[in-house]
């Protein structure tokens, strides 16, 4: 008896010990909130790919509705009448592989470039290049394929009906490989996704300790070297969050591949998923479940590298000076074309949205066919465009404003705080089982197609009573983008030495006093670009909210989205601007407020 | 402990009586067919809460704000993609949560497989509109038919003037024809389905021997549809909105280029309509047809959702929908054609009837039988 109480005691104990330090009780916390947030919904998703829907599945087996079926694994992957299973399944596939895996590398190599410069170089123009670099991160990526269409389209390629800028203009004739598909596909992802590159290698250059540079720059080492062996190996973790977001993300791009690859017939498994899910949605649940298979699989070679007990401290508590590599005669040059990049990837597509906003008829630039209606005209049923009031005037846009800020701003702030705790429990028990369970969990999300994710949680929010309206898109929205708070919180505290909160510790300062006078602060850049990121992608959603709102003017992405499709390009666009100014705004406010932005995280 | 027990197994009890008792939406939908507009005025009245109303049309929110200033009902109207109104209504109504009263939506197919083979949508003819509509179109109820025409670009030399759609097979046609790929909307790939029934087969078949003198070499196709759906698509460039497809072929440069959409995109202020033929009023000012059919028309329908909170105020709205007022949103411009016969065609258009004769229209009970095969075999030709 005595004995029995003594071991419970003891367990109690070693429990009370466990529960003690804070970074146990913030993953303990995440791991079950997470399972029921991710782990359920990809059970849902993974129940959808073998049960009969109504309707042409239902034909299709004849078989009751929601019985268990092998039709649609059969059908997507095993089916040789009409090359059914290539056509939809297989070509798709390395497609996407093909796409993704170039995307990625044009946005390591151009955002990590980039970031490079502007952090570790006296480039010039720093301040420029760094603030207009995230354009293109910030605009919804089916805005940057458009503008690569009506910049480059002309009547040799595609439907060949009209001339774009660049052949009206300048007489040149883009080739159709250049115009539409794989190319046009990966280089708009990847410049779409470069600024995000930008920001999480930035963000850790920014911030790492120069004492190892300094050093290697005293024992006169060649700056390449240093570039290769010091750099690189310290912002290696960072480099390889990023590849394994860009990866994922492009490979469940939707908008982009249907504005240019649908022109010329090619077909990457996002739009085969879009175009199946309708009729039958056991096969496009099966797609989604790929795209999830090879998330995983990332995640793994991700976890394999960075997982292994390395050490990726950068920031000490010492004081670090970062020394400008000095570009000299190459300064210049650089400065030059990068800024003439810039104008042209993020500058130029924000001219085309204004002057398209205020044209009536399209491809005619005259002043007689322009007008300010679009934005600030009343009455206007002579346009037929559906609208009848100017953007800015009418209180449905404002009320769609309004709504999109206050979400954004919901899922900033909870997926931001949960990714600075989760990156604060998951590096102080590194290594723990518990600790890789909360870090896959908290990047999970990401792996699930937004569309798909959307649709599973409209089919949990019919289970759970309080899960409508705001409640699940704030709350799909902040799981969905918790893996950008999650990624910089934890690479921001891998670089933290543990020494720094260890002298808090031992002076007896509590838990949250040393998350928010130390931690916080030192990393702040790093942080708060986890709160920044999520704030800036909730604001240009669409596929994960499409589900979701009660109605398409809920949100403004919604609201724009259905103007395109209804082909009502002048409203569409003077949207897609204010979308960009105000989270252009946003980013300005934080900036003064509180130092930070998404272009700094990095930058003087 | 074991009152508060009692007292609420008393109430779950209560509970489900009331539910048993309360009738369903298609019991009162039934009930309903028979009144007057006066009785399901008074009744849609003692309703309350929000009137929601899904649709694939931007005017049902029109329609729908109308309506409700009219009887001074609050109204929340969404415009939602066909496929995205199925998948919203199904997990709204498995689920039980609130969701639509009414929806307005395209394809009949997936209407008959997704919605009222469920049982999510209820049928409802009002009593006062009901003779002026013709029995087809009553169940479900169709409010108004939409076509899709083959437009051309009229300048220049080669005008594609079609009066025979294997014209569009030729290989001069390769590249210069513009059509929203079929597995982004289905109604275009009802359309090709239609196109493979004995009846359209058929008639393709003996287009085919009156264009070209001969009889068709069908080669490995089953039929006379399967080979135009396969020489035609491998014509096709795909665009994304009919919209966009208006404004490209409308434009200077756009010689040659012909094209199957919305003809009512025609009133599009972003369009060049001037240079813009549409075939079918060619055919009729010469009187000759294109052979065998001049484009597709399409079903929009009209229903009462079964989880429906103010079924009433649905039917009532319904009701109005077959009003020249309530059509009024459409009534405007050419390419929308009311069910009820005692609304005229819009100014400037033929008439449903005539429309009817020259276009292919959908069998959803034979879409959804081969819809499978097409669709694969569509599929093919996609690449």
């Amino acid at each position: 008896m005595n004995r029995q109480s003594s071991r419970a005691a003891r367990q109690w104990g070693r429990v009370r010990a466990f529960f003690s330090k804070p970074a146990n009780v913030i993953l303990v916390v995440f791991c079950v909130v997470l399972c029921l947030l991710t782990l359920y919904p990809l059970l849902l998703l993974m129940l959808e790919t073998v049960t009969v829907h109504a309707g042409k599945e239902m034909r299709a087996v004849s078989q009751a509705e929601g019985t268990f079926t092998l039709y649609s694994l059969q059908r997507l992957f095993a089916t040789a009448k009409n090359s059914y299973s290539r056509l939809t399944f297989y070509q798709p596939l390395l497609n996407t592989l093909a796409v993704s895996i170039t995307a990625s590398c044009i946005s390591i190599v151009f955002g990590g470039a980039v970031a490079w410069l502007i952090t570790r170089t006296n480039l010039k123009f720093k301040r420029f290049i760094s603030t207009v670099f995230v354009f293109p991160y910030i605009m919804p990526a089916w805005t940057l394929a458009t503008f690569w269409q009506t910049f480059f389209k002309n009547v040799n390629v595609g439907a060949g009906t009209s001339n774009g800028i660049m052949a009206a203009v300048f007489g040149v004739y883009m080739p159709e490989w250049f115009v539409y598909g794989y190319f046009p596909i990966s280089m708009v992802l990847g410049l779409h996704y470069a600024p995000f590159a930008y920001i999480l290698i930035g963000g850790i250059l920014r911030n790492m300790d120069a004492n190892l540079e300094e050093a290697a720059t005293i024992l006169k080492t060649a700056p390449r070297r240093i570039l290769l062996r010091i750099t690189l190996p310290i912002v290696k973790p960072a480099l390889l969050s990023t590849l394994l977001l860009v990866f994922a993300s492009s490979m469940s791009a939707y908008s982009v591949p249907v504005f240019l690859g649908s022109p010329v017939r090619y077909y990457v498994l996002s739009t085969k998923m879009m175009s199946l899910i309708n009729n039958y949605p056991g096969q496009g649940y099966i797609i989604a479940a790929v795209m999830i298979v090879f998330g995983v699989a990332i995640l793994a070679i991700n976890q394999h590298i960075t997982g292994s007990r390395k050490s990726y401290t950068t920031v000490t508590g010492k004081s670090s000076q970062i020394s400008l590599v000095n570009l000299r005669g190459l300064n210049t040059p650089i400065a030059v074309v990068l800024t003439v990049l810039m104008l042209l990837v993020a500058v130029l597509p924000l001219i085309t949205f204004a002057l398209e906003s205020v044209i009536i008829k399209a491809g005619d630039y005259s002043l007689s066919n322009m007008t300010l209606d679009f934005w600030i005209g009343r009455n206007l049923t002579y346009l037929d465009q559906g609208d009848s009031t100017g953007i800015l005037l009418s209180a449905k846009v404002l009320k769609a404003l309004g709504y999109s800020l206050l979400l954004a701003a919901t899922c900033s702030i909870v997926a931001g705080t949960s990714g600075v705790l989760v990156g604060y429990g998951i590096v102080k028990r590194r290594g723990s089982k518990l600790a890789t369970a909360v870090n896959n969990l908290s990047f999970f999300p990401y792996l699930m197609p937004s569309l798909a994710f959307g649709a599973i949680y409209l089919a949990m929010s019919t289970r759970v009573p309080f899960l409508h309206g705001f409640v699940v898109l704030a709350l799909v929205g902040s799981v969905k983008y918790l893996p950008f708070a999650s990624r910089s919180g934890i690479n921001a505290m891998l670089q933290l030495s543990g020494e720094i909160e260890e002298a808090a510790v031992i002076v007896g300062v509590p838990w949250y006093k040393r998350m928010l006078r130390i931690l916080f602060p030192i990393q702040k850049s790093s942080f708060l670009s986890g709160y920044l990121l999520p704030m800036v992608s909730c604001m240009r959603e669409l596929s994960l909210f499409v589900l979701l709102v009660p109605t398409s003017n809920t949100l403004l992405t919604t609201m724009l989205m259905q103007y395109s499709e209804k082909g009502w390009a002048q409203f569409g666009n003077a949207i897609n601007l204010l979308i960009i100014v105000v989270v252009l705004l946003v980013n300005f406010i934080v900036n003064k407020l509180t130092g930070a932005s998404i272009d700094k995280g990095v930058g003087g | 402990m074991k009152k508060i027990v009692a007292l609420l197994l008393c109430c779950l009890l209560t509970l489900s009586f009331a539910g048993a008792l309360a009738e369903s939406v298609a019991d009162l939908c039934a009930a309903a067919e028979s009144m007057s507009h006066e009785e399901l005025l008074e009744k849609a009245l003692a309703e309350e809460g929000t009137f929601v109303v899904y649709g694939n049309t931007s005017r049902i929110v029109t329609a729908a704000e109308a309506f409700g200033a009219l009887h001074g009902i609050t109204i929340e109207g969404s415009n939602l993609k066909d496929s995205e109104i199925y998948t919203k209504l199904s997990t709204e109504i498995k689920g039980g949560a609130k969701g639509a009263d009414m929806v307005m939506i395209q394809d009949g197919a997936s209407l008959q497989s997704q919605a009222l083979d469920t049982g999510y949508l209820v049928n409802f003819v009002p009593a006062s509109v009901k003779d002026a509509v013709a029995e087809g179109d009553r169940n479900p109820l169709i409010q108004q038919f939409i076509n899709k025409v083959f437009i051309w670009n009229n300048r220049g030399e080669s005008v594609p003037a079609i009066t025979n759609v294997w014209q569009l097979t030729e290989p001069q046609f390769k590249g210069n024809i513009i059509f929203k790929t079929p597995d982004s909307e289905q109604v275009n790939m009802n359309f090709l389905v239609m196109l493979t029934n004995e009846e359209w087969s058929a008639k393709l078949e003996e287009a085919y021997k009156n264009l070209y003198g001969e009889e068709i070499d069908l080669g490995e196709y089953e039929n006379a549809g399967y080979k135009w759906i396969a020489e035609f698509l491998s014509n096709c460039t795909f665009g994304n909105s009919d919209t966009t497809i208006a404004e490209e072929i409308s434009q200077e440069t756009a010689e040659g280029k012909i094209g199957l959409f919305v003809l009512s995109k025609l009133r599009s202020s972003s369009v060049y309509t001037e240079n813009l033929t549409v075939g079918e009023y060619v055919a009729a000012e010469t009187g000759t047809p294109i052979e065998p059919f001049s484009g597709f028309m399409y079903p929009m329908y009209a229903l009462v959702s079964s989880n429906a909170s103010r079924p009433y105020t649905a039917m009532l709205f319904i009701e109005y929908l077959m009003t020249q007022d309530g059509f009024e949103p459409w009534g405007k411009s050419i390419g929308a054609y009311s069910t009820n016969t005692q609304i005229a065609p819009n100014e400037g258009d033929l008439g449903l009837d005539a429309w009817k004769g020259s276009l292919v229209m959908e069998d959803p009970e034979y879409i959804l039988e081969n819809y499978e095969d097409v669709y694969s075999f569509v599929t093919l030709y996609l690449q």
